[in-house]
């Protein structure tokens, strides 16, 4: 198979059958067609994963192998909080004491392992220097992780009566994040100068501002589209009802209000 | 929800949410002379790209709108012209010479690297929610209950 031809497949058909099926497993009301739409992902993301092997001639594949690479911290992030989180005083399916303790011990190793990519020799490479799609990656995550944090403390406080614990909690994951951000921007890592990783960031606040310019252009578009198909679609208006129509109607309302007489 | 204004609530929301990271890149930004041109290419490519895409996947859940409204093609024609008008932009403005091209050789790449970047940048946000959402979510769960105390009669 030619380069171009791989790439095609098995990166950028595998994307698009990842999206479709992002959105059929979301936006679908049949089970059916929500399962088809689970399929979609998975083979998408496998074909996704794989691409440093099956196309590993496209500069492409650097996402793939990503994606491969955080795969493993994820994961341990995302089951070892739902592990803590049910654990919890939740009325049904709570689990185990053991099983939150096992859910700490990930979250602990999912931060740790992300750590040990950027300040120690577990940073993605691909395929003979720091993989690209990494340099956009943890700049952003951190970015990205931060602000959604500093939101979540004003959400919190809003939102909540007496959650002034979740609003130190999420000053104190701001504050940490905001430190790896300064550590990155002021020391060099084993495989990542301070100076790359500071014209990272500022690339990362530059895509992120994009990317939400861009989403709310998108929406506010969609929203009209929308609004000008229903404003002209409106229900032709009914003349108010004639003297006998009433009459009719009262009638009946009439009939039926009377009722029978008890058996 | 708190007795306030909600649309004060909003706007404080939103500064929240954004003030502090915009603070801290203006410090970075400040700290170690970035280009502001590298920037300001960045910000154009990603915002046609995350249009483009955005208004696509907008477009696939017209066709949820459809079910429920006997499926009219006037909207999915308006939201195929969004699409085709952000492909069209991202053309047309990659093909003006260096205006937005950025390590890439050909319109084609810059395109394509676009896409890619916005996957990446996807992925960290899904990431940075799992975290944060994680973190939020442990705490909450694992708050103890408020008890209602009935005062003795």
């Amino acid at each position: 198979m030619e380069e171009a031809t791989q790439a095609l497949v098995f990166f950028w058909f595998a994307g698009f059958l990842f999206l479709v099926g992002s959105l059929l497993a979301f936006f679908s009301k049949g089970n059916a067609q929500r399962k088809v739409g689970m399929v979609f992902v998975g083979l998408g993301f496998l074909s996704l994963v794989t691409t440093p092997w099956t196309a590993s001639s496209s500069p492409s594949s650097a996402f793939g192998h990503l994606l491969g690479s955080i795969l493993g911290p994820t994961v341990l992030l995302g089951v070892g909080f739902y592990q803590i989180a049910f654990s919890g005083h939740v009325p049904v399916g709570r689990l185990s004491s053991t099983e939150r303790r096992v859910g700490v011990v990930m979250v602990v190793v999912g931060v740790v392992w992300f750590e040990a990519m950027h300040w120690w020799t577990l940073t993605p490479t691909y395929p003979d220097e720091v993989n690209s799609s990494w340099l956009i990656f943890w700049p952003t995550m951190l970015l990205v992780g931060f602000a959604f944090a500093c939101g979540a403390y004003a959400v919190v406080g809003q939102i909540g009566d007496r959650r002034v614990k979740e609003q130190r909690l999420m000053i104190v994951v701001a504050g940490f994040l905001m430190s790896l951000m300064v550590l990155g921007v002021t020391m060099d890592g084993p495989s990542l100068a301070r100076e790359r990783f500071a014209t990272e960031l500022l690339l990362a606040a530059a895509d992120l501002f994009g990317v939400f310019v861009g989403m709310l252009l998108a929406m506010l578009l969609f929203a009209v589209v929308l609004f000008v198909y229903e404003s002209t679609h409106v229900p032709v208006h009914l003349p108010p009802p004639s003297k006998e129509q009433l009459q009719q109607a009262g009638t009946i309302v009439a009939r039926n209000l009377s009722g029978g007489e008890d058996e | 929800m708190k007795a306030t204004n909600d649309g004060r609530a909003f706007v404080r929301l939103g500064i929240w949410f954004t003030l502090p990271s915009l603070l801290f890149v203006l410090g970075v930004w400040w700290s170690t002379s970035g280009s502001f041109e590298a920037g300001f290419v960045r910000f154009v490519n990603a915002m046609l790209t995350s249009f483009t895409l955005v208004s696509f996947m907008l477009l696939v859940t017209l066709f949820a709108y459809g079910d429920a409204r006997k499926r009219p093609i006037a909207p999915l024609t308006g939201m195929l012209m969004v699409v085709g008008a952000g492909i069209g932009l991202t053309m047309f403005f990659l093909s003006q010479g260096e205006l937005l091209m950025e390590d890439n050789a050909s319109v084609r790449a810059q395109y394509l690297s676009n896409i890619v970047r916005f996957a990446t940048t996807s992925a960290a946000i899904v990431v940075a929610s799992v975290v944060v959402g994680g973190v939020l979510l442990a705490s909450l769960l694992n708050t103890p209950q408020k008890q209602i105390l009935f005062e003795e009669e």
